[in-house]
């Protein structure tokens, strides 16, 4: 059984159609990666999956569960967290704030305690600035944040937008050693990236889509090894 | 009276009309804040929660004033929730530009309602006046004691609630950004609700003691609400606390500026101290600009 399984998807908004029946999968403990062109649809594929925009035709599933029809706040408490583009944290709203609101399905006051705590060990850059407004934060620090953030209910899956955009490559590795670190604990990643030589050097596997269709599919290595790859989205 | 004592008189007065404008403002700011328009029929709850007092303390219920607060307040909080249920939340998605219209048309038919059951006359509550009391020579009513106190103790409730409590949290969450707010799972439609309950009770709790103070006419909503969207703009986009200092500021702004022109002409200096905001950033109104 996959944790993850979206098949032959079709989504758009309002009339305007992007995917034309696109599939992706994800194995427990994997890390899978979407590339492709600006308007080849990764990020509506990746907002479909989690219930921001509903499929007109096609499946999603979790853990062999359909869940192609339900909202973001009910596929959250199954254990899916998506980690958006850019504005990604409560900029208002102090660290431990931010990671209490990503805390918000565990329930009980206590159980959201002891997942900050442990947090703030995970993340030693956040236990220094737990009482800063997270808008003061540098980019890196935001996109740690909302890592942080989105592992605080330990989710099976984790869906992450571009989350190398606007880092500088000192931060971009230290995101990626994060996204790993929570990785080898078990967690899912499918992670839509501009930044495609990178996030194929740690994914087990990728996917090209262009025109919001699965073009191509093969390991992070094979993918990073292919000509026509190589020449169209590793700059050459 | 001499003149330093006639100056701290102004002062207070001021302080007394601020603490009842940053009321009105912090309710204006928080729905503004989460729901992201201007409620321009939030001055109807500050004059409906005063009439609900009425209400409660005239016949056939005749309750004693502290008696009488408690259902005005909640009935005060229901209309609230009837505005967004009936009116707010069938457009939630539109424009700021319909939603600006759609609370215009509300505030009418709220302030018409209001003059039907009630009429159009001033009233009173009907309390026995008291003397006030002399302080280091400034004079302070009942009313006005009660005014301070209770803006306190609303500012401390505000306190805990948003900075301390979990749902308050979620409220500034939303506030900040509605879609992060349910990616993260947040229940976005119970912190609307709690959002327009507290907004009600902070104008009914700000209307009741301008009542007590001054009185009660289906108009006291409308030209307070200006002050209070003066003292929003002034404290920035659902910024609580900028609201409150706001709403102090135009209060001293008002008192202090009859030291140099004449009171007929109070109201206006709210005004122009909006004029000069908005034309500086007209984008809040209207909304072209996302922050």
């Amino acid at each position: 059984m996959l944790r993850l399984e979206a098949t032959d998807i079709y989504a758009g908004y309002g009339k305007i159609e992007v995917l034309h029946g696109a599939s992706i999968r994800a194995a427990a403990g994997e890390i899978i990666c979407i590339i492709g062109p600006n308007g080849s649809g990764k990020s509506t594929l990746l907002k479909t999956v989690f219930g921001l925009i509903k499929p007109t035709r096609g499946t999603v599933s979790f853990d062999g569960r359909d869940i192609s029809r339900l909202d973001p706040e009910q596929k959250v408490p199954l254990g899916i967290a998506f980690i958006p583009q850019g504005r990604n944290v409560f900029p208002s709203l102090t660290v431990r704030e931010n990671l209490e609101m990503g805390g918000t399905v565990l329930g009980s006051e206590k159980a959201v305690r002891l997942a900050i705590e442990e947090a703030v060990e995970t993340y030693p850059l956040l236990k220094r600035k737990i009482r800063d407004r997270a808008g003061n934060l540098s980019g890196g620090e935001k996109q740690i944040l909302s890592l942080a953030r989105a592992d605080m209910i330990k989710p099976g899956l984790i869906l992450m937008d571009e989350p190398s955009i606007g880092l500088s490559p000192k931060m971009i590795d230290e995101v990626y050693l994060k996204i790993q670190e929570i990785n080898r604990r078990g967690t899912t990643f499918a992670i839509v990236e501009q930044n495609a030589r990178k996030a194929l050097s740690i994914a087990h596997r990728g996917y090209v889509l262009d025109l919001g269709q699965t073009r191509l599919e093969d390991t992070g290595a094979g993918l990073l090894d292919n000509e026509e790859v190589k020449k169209l989205y590793l700059g050459g | 009276m001499d003149s330093i004592s006639y100056y701290l008189q102004t002062v207070l007065n001021g302080i007394l009309a601020g603490c009842i404008y940053a009321l009105f403002a912090m309710g204006l700011t928080l729905i503004y804040g989460v729901l992201n328009f201007v409620n321009f029929a939030h001055g109807e709850l500050i004059m409906w929660g005063a009439y609900f007092l009425f209400l409660f303390m005239g016949e056939p219920f005749g309750l004693p004033l502290y008696a009488a607060i408690f259902p005005a307040l909640a009935l005060t909080g229901c209309l609230g929730l009837a505005m967004d249920y009936s009116v707010f939340r069938p457009i939630r998605r539109a424009n700021r530009l319909t939603l600006l219209i759609a609370a215009m048309g509300l505030s009418v038919f709220l302030r018409n309602a209001a003059q039907f059951f009630w009429g159009a006359e001033v009233r009173t509550y009907g309390l026995e006046v008291t003397a006030g009391m002399r302080f280091f020579g400034l004079y302070i009513t009942a009313p006005q004691m009660a005014i301070i106190a209770v803006t306190l103790l609303c500012v401390a409730a505000v306190y805990l609630l948003f900075f301390k409590s979990r749902l308050g949290k979620s409220m500034r969450a939303l506030s900040d950004n509605l879609d992060l707010a349910r990616i993260s799972g947040i229940d976005t439609k119970r912190a609307i609700l709690a959002a327009w309950v507290i907004s009600a009770v902070l104008a009914a709790v700000g209307g009741i003691l301008l009542a007590l103070d001054t009185n009660l006419s289906p108009e006291m909503g409308v030209i307070n609400l200006i002050k209070a969207f003066a003292a929003t703009l002034i404290g920035g986009v659902g910024n609580l606390w900028g609201a409150l200092l706001g709403g102090m500021l135009i209060g001293l702004a008002e008192n202090l500026g009859v030291l140099f022109i004449s009171p007929g002409y109070k109201d206006a200096v709210a005004f122009v101290i909006m004029v000069i905001i908005l034309l500086a950033r007209p984008y809040v109104i209207i909304g072209e600009r996302s922050d």
